[in-house]
């Protein structure tokens, strides 16, 4: 009988008890779904479609992620200033927003390997009459806060320290309408936006003029510094969106040629 | 849920760029503060005026201002007039936005000051002599002044509260715009806007207090 009432209260101990601490991984898997912050100002990686729906790389890589875990992806839009909040706040488990892994901001959050490489191209207003990308120097140019190619332009514009300034806008958007405003000479962002943009037509008198020669911007996915369980998991799915052809087969559909090596030489990442 | 791990020294590190941040902010807000007192008088008389041509446009101004967003009138600005081929400067941009903002508000604080002030005091101005003009700068405006002096201070307050509206048009040297750049680098997002706050509510007090000892110096008898 005693054996009996033990085994009952250790049943129903077991029912009632909270599980015992999971980590991010087995609360998303528990939860049915992965939710990721996803900028969607920034085309190709992530923008709206027609019907407002997400598209895009990133979009895509989410919807990838969430099959391989067996739950339903939700992506949460968020500027790129609000990446890291987002994934502290809770809003979301994931960031696969296209987020350069500096050593800096790795000592607040988790990166995976890299996922994308970017290379940067200037675009100007037509008007403004640039070649190079040191005729920015003495202009007034912007970019989005926040952004990889923003850091490196503001830098190089006090660097150089010939008259020029620098704005900071909140989203892409901003940054082109101001550019085809003529409010800022020029810009620098990624290749594939640049392409995306200049092609698109839907901003007036916009031009590439030629490479801006910033490293090769290497960017990872993102997860909160101490899941490990998780971002283990999520080097494993880069590497098996590679070696899979998926890496390959999306570049082709969102960018064209030949994806981008995500290794650099005479080094282990 | 809230997982984050505070690390407050590269936050006080920062400290010396943001409070170059905030001088830029104190200089905004005292300049749209001049500009929008000296608007706001010139609108609370023609809202009181008797010409439909004073009050119309006066009217229209405090309108817009009071019932559309300051963030608003911002953007528009800064992007707005920038369709038509006007470019403000960020600098500009926030400063006309809340220039425009606080004049609307200011201009209903002084339109109130003025009704508190009973018609007797301009005639009496008036029997002495005086002309309209000298009768409202010797008499009238000084009493209207001291009435709507502590509901200005409030303005002053909000008026350094809405820079930070600045970083919508690509304002960085202002204390929001720094520690968003500060932010970018480092995602110490938190530690950053804590600090920025703690900034914010010290010039914010610092304000308060200073306009109270100044209406204790001006207004005791």
């Amino acid at each position: 009988m005693k054996f009996i009432k033990f085994t009952g209260a250790l049943v129903a101990a077991a029912l009632v008890a909270p599980a015992a601490s999971a980590d991010k991984l087995d609360d998303i898997i528990a939860s049915g779904t992965l939710r990721c912050a996803v900028v969607l100002d920034f085309p190709p990686m992530g923008s709206r479609d027609a019907n407002n729906e997400p598209i895009g790389f990133d979009v895509d890589y989410c919807n990838d992620l969430a099959k391989a875990l067996d739950v339903t992806a939700e992506i949460v839009e968020t500027p790129f200033p609000d990446r890291i909040p987002a994934l502290v706040s809770g809003r979301a488990d994931v960031g696969i927003a296209s987020t350069s892994d500096t050593l800096e901001r790795a000592r607040t959050v988790g990166f995976t390997i890299p996922y994308f490489a970017f290379t940067f191209n200037v675009v100007t207003n037509a008007d403004a009459g640039l070649q190079t990308y040191e005729d920015l120097a003495d202009r007034t140019v912007g970019s989005v806060a926040g952004t990889y190619e923003a850091i490196r332009l503001e830098e190089d514009i006090k660097k150089w320290d010939k008259g020029g300034s620098f704005r900071s806008y909140q989203s892409q958007a901003d940054v082109f309408l101001a550019l085809s405003q003529g409010q800022i000479d020029a810009t620098t962002v990624t290749s594939t936006v640049a392409s995306a943009i200049v092609q698109g037509g839907k901003y007036e008198g916009l031009s590439m003029t030629g490479e801006a020669p910033y490293d090769v911007d290497y960017v990872g996915l993102i997860a909160l510094r101490q899941e490990y369980g998780l971002l283990n998991y999520l080097d494993l799915f880069v590497n098996q969106q590679v070696r899979t052809g998926r890496y390959q087969e999306l570049y082709e559909q969102y960018i064209g040629g030949d994806a981008p090596r995500l290794t650099v030489d005479k080094v282990y990442y | 849920m809230f997982e984050y791990t505070f690390q407050w020294r590269q936050a006080f590190r920062a400290l010396p760029q943001m409070l170059e941040g905030a001088l830029v902010t104190m200089q905004i807000s005292l300049l749209s503060m001049a500009l929008g007192i000296t608007i706001a008088v010139l609108l609370a008389v023609g809202r009181n005026s008797r010409s439909v041509w004073l009050r119309a446009p006066a009217t229209a101004w405090v309108e817009v201002a009071r019932n559309t967003p300051a963030l608003f009138q911002i953007y528009m600005a800064h992007f707005g007039l920038g369709s038509f081929g006007i470019y403000l400067s960020p600098f500009v941009a926030l400063l006309a936005g809340i220039t425009f903002n606080n004049a609307g508000y200011l201009c209903e604080t002084f339109r109130g000051a003025l009704r508190a002030i009973p018609d007797t005091q301009m005639r009496a101005g008036r029997s002495l002599g005086m002309g309209q003009a000298k009768a409202f700068r010797l008499i009238v405006a000084p009493q209207m002044f001291r009435i709507a002096f502590l509901p200005t201070t409030n303005q002053m307050v909000w008026a350094i509260l809405m820079t930070s509206l600045g970083v919508t048009v690509g304002m960085n040297t202002d204390l929001t715009g720094v520690t968003q750049a500060l932010n970018s680098r480092t995602f110490r997002t938190f530690e950053l806007f804590a600090l920025a706050g703690v900034v914010y509510y010290c010039i914010a007090k610092a304000v308060m207090l200073g306009a109270r000892l100044l209406a204790w110096r001006l207004f005791r008898y």
